[in-house]
């Protein structure tokens, strides 16, 4: 797998295991495509009601996309860099409503911040 | 005169400028909107500094403050850092003694007790009176995650409001400060209830925070309800008349029908005293507030019908 993959996964099961991340985002529902920007594999990850899936079924539309390099994308979903500084230097690009940029940084915090 | 310019990044409409006379000294309390444009609102104090006694942010925090860690927004730390010859303000001082004095004013008055249940809208913004609702052992929700993220989750003490603070914020100050909190025309939309929210408000005795944080998904109806803030003007005073709101507690004092923001009563103070906020500290600061004899103005509204 690669490291994307491993950092997604890893990502997943840590806000499944978080009760209480989950009611916090029980009214959010949204489909994310995570897509490196240097050509490697895109993931779809899923966000239904607190519980998050991810996989490579990428049909469809997406109700938000996230962009960077994947080295960048699997140190912001392994915890090992936060997502504001790429997003503020925009080498991570987030195409969604602003109130999804803002949740989807809220979900990293929640796992990774302090 | 001395003169203090609130430099806000509001919208423009709401813009008034006031003359009091303060401890025998004439002073003018300006607010100046820039519509939410942070680079105008850097030009402005570049234009004010070394020409008023105090500068005012508006519309904007430059700290936050949680479990006892003070985190520093971005955009307000630069802007402060454009003045070189002016004191800038926050209102953080008066927010840590004459908000929180207030709540305990109000209990002491028997306005409010352990029976009050309180919403919130957002603690680390007012932290003195987040402290002092949880001191006087008031119900109270904080509704941070809620007004500010949209995230329907009540966060019901001072300790767990911290622990999200101290996961959350760190990196959350450094976002444009628009991402959080309704600036410019943002200011001037009506109400949007949201049944997301709708149960908060209706369990509440009083609502207190931050008003446009408070107004962003008013309900249309608080019948009965008190609510506890400052900066608003007629027009919001008619729109809780109108919403059935009860008592309206402002925490500054109300100059021509306008409560002013914190910043403004925090620069009026500088002024007043030609020492800078760090010189004056809390004490000093308390000693102008009791001359002052400012507290708590409450405004017993009429019910429509």
């Amino acid at each position: 797998m690669s490291a994307l993959g491993e950092a997604l996964a890893s990502f997943r099961d840590r806000v499944n295991k978080d009760a209480r991340l989950r009611d916090m985002n029980r009214d959010w529902s949204r489909l994310i495509r995570v897509e490196p920007s240097d050509g490697t594999e895109a993931f779809r990850v899923s966000y239904q009601e607190g519980v998050m899936e991810v996989d490579r079924t990428l049909e469809g539309s997406f109700d938000i996309v996230l962009r960077a390099p994947e080295e960048v994308l699997a140190r912001v979903f392994s915890g090992e860099a936060s997502p504001t500084e790429p997003y503020l230097d925009g080498s991570l690009t987030i195409q969604g409503s602003q109130e999804d940029v803002l949740r989807l940084d809220f979900l990293s915090l929640m796992i990774w911040g302090e | 005169m001395k003169e203090v310019v609130s430099v806000s990044l509001g919208s423009r409409r709401r813009d008034h400028t006031a003359r009091a006379t303060l401890l025998g000294e004439e002073i003018s309390l300006e607010r100046r909107g820039t519509d939410g444009d942070l680079e105008a609102a850097h030009a402005l104090i570049r234009e004010l500094d070394g020409k008023v006694d105090a500068i005012g942010l508006g519309g904007l925090d430059v700290y936050l403050v949680a479990g006892g860690r003070r985190y520093v927004v971005e955009d307000g730390r630069r802007l402060t850092e454009e003045a070189k010859v002016t004191p800038v303000v926050d209102g953080s001082s008066i927010k840590n003694t004459l908000e929180r004095d207030a709540v305990l004013r109000l209990a002491a008055m028997g306005v409010i007790g352990e029976s009050t249940h309180v919403l919130m809208v957002s603690g680390v913004d007012r932290f003195g009176m987040a402290e002092a609702f949880a001191r006087v052992g008031c119900q109270t929700i904080y509704g941070d995650l809620m007004f500010t993220a949209g995230i329907p989750y009540a966060v019901k003490s001072l300790d767990e409001l911290a622990e999200l603070a101290r996961k959350i914020l760190p990196e959350m100050s450094r976002l444009p400060l628009s991402m959080l909190y309704p600036q410019g025309k943002a200011q001037e939309v009506e109400p949007v209830p949201d049944p997301k929210f709708a149960p908060y408000y209706e369990e509440a005795d009083l609502i207190a925070g931050d008003w446009h944080l408070i107004r962003k998904h008013l309900p249309t109806w608080l019948g009965g309800k008190t609510v506890l803030t400052n900066t608003t003007t007629k027009d919001d005073v008619t729109l809780l008349r109108e919403r059935g709101v009860r008592t309206l507690i402002t925490t500054t004092p109300v100059i021509e029908g306008r409560s002013f923001g914190t910043n403004v009563m925090e620069g009026a103070i500088v002024a007043l005293s030609g020492k800078r906020p760090e010189e004056l500290g809390e004490e000093g600061f308390r000693s102008y507030l009791e001359r002052l004899e400012a507290g708590p103005t409450v405004e017993i509204l009429e019910d429509p019908a």
